[in-house]
């Protein structure tokens, strides 16, 4: 008797460590959600700004804020840089999407394992109740 | 808890009217709170909108005033100091990310209606979106009271 509500103990403190673990996937899937929007954001804009400067021709001038300053800067020079920081935001997102795949799959494999974990724990309880 | 399947595959392969009440008001739920973001988004569009037209007119204004023409130039949202109109033929536009353009008046004004363009397709394509989800908001809530109402029914 003393064996089983020790065994229900043990399956139920492994079931609270499922439980935080599995929402600290979630914590971190947000996290991932929230720095992805956040790069599309930016990879939008660098877009907008390539397709501007694609249209201009070579002797227009171009000017870049830094800080307070508004520096004069060469076409083919702000051309090459946005296109670095598309290929940048590009490649992060990328990995990103690979994380947050990987997140949910621990994250499912966890709900699975807590269901059983419960399912278990249920069986037990009722079996005890009916001895 | 157990017969939940998770957040968005809840109502994926099982027609609404079988679904119980909890799964019905929680779905709901999240229908409405997308659709209040598409309503939010489809705000922000407007004001950006209003913004770029009140651009493009002050453009058109300062296209026809003389060089040298007295003005006043605000420092700080209080502070307004003299000063005289330099060649209005030449403007810098912000494209973003921190970069400016040296556009003339004309290829400016065209920039504004470039970009109110864009905003206003993209303000068509985002109420589609949002009018679509709200008909599914709608139709679920009505088939959550009907289920409520049976339920009452069924008890009494």
């Amino acid at each position: 008797m003393s064996s089983l509500t020790s065994a229900v103990r043990d399956l139920q403190r492994d079931l609270e460590n499922k439980t935080n673990d599995l929402s600290k996937l979630q914590k971190d899937i947000a996290k991932n959600h929230q720095v992805r929007k956040k790069y599309t954001v930016q990879l939008g804009e660098n877009e907008l700004v390539l397709k501007e400067l694609d249209l201009l021709n070579e002797d227009a001038n171009v000017y870049k804020l830094i800080g307070p300053v508004l520096v004069k800067q060469d076409l083919a020079e702000a051309n090459s840089n946005v296109r670095k920081r598309i290929e940048y935001i590009s490649a992060e997102l990328k990995r990103l999407d690979a994380t947050v795949q990987d997140l949910e799959e621990k994250q499912n494999s966890k709900k699975d394992a807590i269901l059983k974990l419960q399912q278990r724990i249920q069986s037990i309880q009722t079996t005890k109740g009916k001895a | 808890m157990a017969s939940y399947k998770g957040g968005g595959g809840g109502g994926g392969g099982i027609p609404l009217e079988r679904m119980s009440v909890e799964q019905l008001r929680a779905l709901k739920e999240q229908a409405d709170l997308e659709v209040n973001l598409l309503q939010d988004s489809l705000t922000n569009i407007r004001t950006a909108t209003n913004r770029l037209e009140i651009a493009s007119s002050a453009l058109n204004d300062l296209s026809l005033r003389p060089q040298a023409s007295k003005m006043l130039v605000p420092l700080t949202a209080s502070l307004y100091v003299p000063g005289t109109l330099d060649d209005s033929q030449k403007v810098l536009v912000d494209v973003g990310t921190g970069y400016f353009i040296e556009k003339t008046m004309a290829e400016g004004k065209d920039y504004c209606e470039r970009k109110i363009n864009l905003l206003k397709s993209n303000f068509d394509q985002l109420v589609e979106v949002a009018s679509k989800k709200k008909n599914v908001a709608d139709e679920m809530a009505v088939i959550l009271q009907a289920k409520m109402k049976q339920l009452a029914s069924t008890s009494s």
